[in-house]
């Protein structure tokens, strides 16, 4: 019986994967080690000689400048912190009027692309390729220079009803102020909600069980609307309007929409709009046609054919894509400090920065800001995307 | 045996061919069709023979100076004629134009060439050339080093100055975005998460966080006395941007390249590198195409963002030019659409050729 040959199975050290893969992570740690190190060093150094101080404290020290907008009280004895939650407020203030506002215009674009009549069709597609195409800095400027700043003078604004009014100088109209009461009506307004999230849950459980359909969108509407009314009625109506008028040269009262505000609004609207009705129209293109003959060939009308089997399949590709649309709109809102609408850019990163010199607190704040803010719309729409993805049979 | 004969085809239908059908059936199909039709009819009928002799029949084209658009109900197109030269050259110098020509030219020439040299020479010729096209750049427009008039990156500007930058900035974020992604799918956990930390930071911050990073922090970085140019800084911060939303599409055309490829090539012999350059990363580079035009027009399109740290691309020598004291005549309206068209034919037409080969891609039998 011959010996076994000797193999050395074992690759030299270097060709040996794990070895490898070993050094190159430490090699890339020590580079970044390296690499970190120096710019924590230069940066003290550099802070040193600037005579900057590092830390928070700048956050609890008078501000000393005035915000154009804010939806808390503010003036200009309140702190850096306040500047901060003045323009957060702000940014989530716009960024939920465009959400909203292009999430209804992209839709109706989105779906316009497929309807029977030709010129519908070719206005849907001319939007989103125009509006699509052009920088969003240079809509935002063209909404704010161009079109907004050549409305009449307040003097001569334009209005509804002697109750709405727009001038150069913003879009007034009436506000409501609450007076003592007004509880109960807020309260009857959050127990409609709540009632009418019970009632679908219980339509869809009395349908999945006995097939019984339950009118829940009528009901739903007589909801929300009667039980606030009710409410108000009991209470003696605790709300008055607040009529912008004209004193002197300019409106008081009322809710005030200032041009910053709107030229923003009004190009992140017509610009995400465009992109969210391309998301839509590949959306409805990915549902197979077999789809909508099959609803066509047990009978369902043309308007529910899209509700009920179109849309919801055509949901799975838009809500992803929604998704970050919806994040883009929102960093795409620090574009405001190019036209000196007041959000969290403009007054932090702008004022707060020029005037404190604490450059990486402010910076890294703002980045966390926009950070949280799309990790939060990320989770919301993930979970959106779960109630509408193809349940498969495991 | 009888011969089977077909019968001749019967023409269509009458009430089915021709332009009144035809009418018919696009914009009259049904009694609210027949009002949508008409109320956009009447919408363009009111709007447009106004427009269109605000933007041509009444417009003002000849002459140099405001005084010269006499014509109130017309658009000053003077305006954007007299301040042509600015708004494609910044304050570039007047002679020294040639050296921005000479440098897009090179672009599109390697552009052309990486189209139509024969597949051998082609990887071997265009993809250095490009590679080296931002340096070879840099040095013919600033000039000092070559024996040229030195000229400094403050009066670099205009519509030159946004396609040589976005340009600039995807072709070296080309390789640095491929990295990203392979270490995105690499198996060493550190490699993995430092990519992973790195692509998120640059997709998920607004680009104006990074630029405004770029302008007042990375001074900090260095050490002190280093005087960094604008320019470079903005460069540097509009490549790591682009990387990251590159390093995404890739890693969605890494995903695509089915797992056989890998396989067959790992049969072969062939090492990670050899495997890696020469089998995936030219289908991945093929399937990414569309989504990678996609995210260049967005890059380029987000190259007038640097108005707002006080670069002159185009947009803001068209702010620049508006509020110049010769020409207060509001011509707000002019400057903004011609920029607009200026964009728009550029875009629209990339999107076009990413959606054209979208379709040579597309194998699927859909409809």
């Amino acid at each position: 019986m011959s010996e076994k040959p000797q193999v050395k199975s074992s690759p030299s050290f270097f060709n040996n994967p794990r070895n490898r893969s070993l050094i190159y992570q430490l090699l890339l740690l020590v580079g970044l080690a390296y690499f970190f190190y120096g710019i924590v060093s230069n940066t003290l150094a550099n802070m040193e000689a600037r005579g900057i101080k590092s830390g928070y404290d700048f956050l609890f020290t008078t501000a000393g400048f005035d915000i154009l907008m804010s939806l808390i009280p503010y003036d200009a004895t309140h702190t850096y912190g306040q500047t901060f939650v003045v323009g957060l407020l702000n940014t989530i203030l716009v960024s939920t009027i465009g959400i909203i506002l292009s999430t209804i215009v992209g839709f109706i674009m989105g779906v316009a692309h497929f309807s029977h009549n030709l010129l519908i069709r070719k206005i849907a597609v001319a939007y989103i390729e125009t509006f699509r195409n052009i920088p969003l800095l240079l809509q935002i400027f063209f909404w704010y220079f161009a079109v907004l700043a050549a409305l009449p003078s307040a003097r001569q604004s334009m209005s509804i009803g002697e109750a709405i009014f727009l001038n150069v100088r913003g879009l007034y109209f009436p506000g409501l102020i609450a007076e003592s009461g007004a509880g109960i009506v807020y309260g009857a307004i959050t127990a409609a909600i709540a009632g009418i999230f019970f009632l679908r849950r219980w339509a869809k459980k009395r349908q999945n069980d006995t097939g019984q359909q339950f009118p829940v969108f009528t009901a739903s509407l007589g909801i929300l609307f009667g039980l606030p009314l009710i409410a108000l009625l009991v209470s003696g109506i605790p709300f008055v309007w607040d009529f912008p008028e004209l004193k002197g040269f300019n409106f008081r009262g009322g809710v005030t929409v200032i041009p910053e505000l709107m030229a923003l609004a009004l190009a992140l609207t017509v610009y995400t709009g465009a992109f969210i009705a391309e998301a839509v129209r590949a959306g409805i293109q990915a549902v197979p046609h077999g789809q909508t003959e099959a609803a066509r060939s047990i009978g369902l009308k043309e308007s529910k054919i899209m509700k009920l089997i179109v849309v919801p399949q055509a949901m799975r590709v838009i809500v992803p894509l929604l998704n970050s649309e919806y994040q883009s709109l929102v960093k795409n809102s620090t574009l405001a400090t190019a036209i000196g609408y007041p959000d969290l850019f403009t007054v932090f990163v702008g004022t707060t920065l020029n005037q404190t010199g604490q450059a990486i607190e402010i910076v890294f704040m703002t980045m966390a800001v926009y950070f949280v803010i799309n990790m939060s719309i990320s989770f919301v729409m993930n979970r959106f995307n779960a109630s509408v993805e193809l349940a498969e049979r495991n | 045996m009888k011969e089977f004969k077909p019968l001749p085809d019967q023409p269509a239908p009458n009430d089915t061919i021709g332009p009144i059908p035809w009418i018919k059936e696009n914009l009259f199909s049904s009694p609210a069709n027949s009002i949508a039709t008409l109320a956009i009819f009447a919408f363009f009928a009111t709007v447009i023979p106004p427009l269109i002799d605000w933007l041509f029949i009444s417009a003002n084209w000849s002459g140099t100076t405001q005084a010269a658009c006499t014509n109130e109900n017309g658009a000053c197109w003077v305006f954007v004629i007299a301040w042509s030269k600015q708004f494609f050259y910044g304050s570039y110098p007047v002679e020294e134009i040639w050296r921005i020509n000479l440098c897009l030219i090179g672009l599109i020439a390697i552009i052309i060439a990486s189209f139509k040299l024969p597949k051998d020479l082609r990887n071997k010729i265009a993809i250095p050339l490009f590679l080296m096209l931002p340096f070879i750049s840099i040095l013919i427009l600033s000039g000092s080093w070559i024996g040229l008039e030195y000229v400094s990156t403050d009066y670099w500007g205009g519509f030159s100055l946004n396609v040589l930058l976005a340009a600039a900035s995807i072709i070296v974020a080309f390789p640095l975005s491929f990295l990203w992604a392979l270490g995105r799918r690499s198996d060493m956990p550190f490699v993995k998460s430092v990519s992973i930390i790195l692509i998120e930071f640059f997709r998920g911050v607004p680009v104006l966080a990074l630029f405004f990073m770029g302008s007042v922090m990375l001074p900090l970085f260095f050490p002190e006395g280093t005087n960094v140019d604008k320019l470079l800084r903005v460069w540097i911060v509009l490549t790591l941007f682009m990387s990251g939303y590159m390093a995404e599409v890739f890693r969605g055309g890494f995903q695509a390249v089915p797992k056989g490829q890998y396989e067959a090539a790992d049969s072969l012999g062939l090492g990670f590198w050899q495997k890696t350059l020469l089998i995936i990363l030219p289908q991945v580079i093929k399937i990414s195409m569309p989504n990678i035009l996609a995210t260049f027009v967005m890059l380029f399109k987000n190259t007038t963002f640097l108005l707002i740290i006080g670069i002159f691309e185009m947009l803001s020598t068209t702010q620049t030019a508006l509020t110049n004291s010769n020409w207060l005549g509001g011509h707000s309206t002019e400057g903004y659409l011609f920029v607009a068209v200026v964009f728009w034919i550029c875009c629209f037409s990339m999107s076009m050729i990413s959606s054209s080969i979208e379709r040579k891609l597309d194998t699927s039998h859909r409809n």
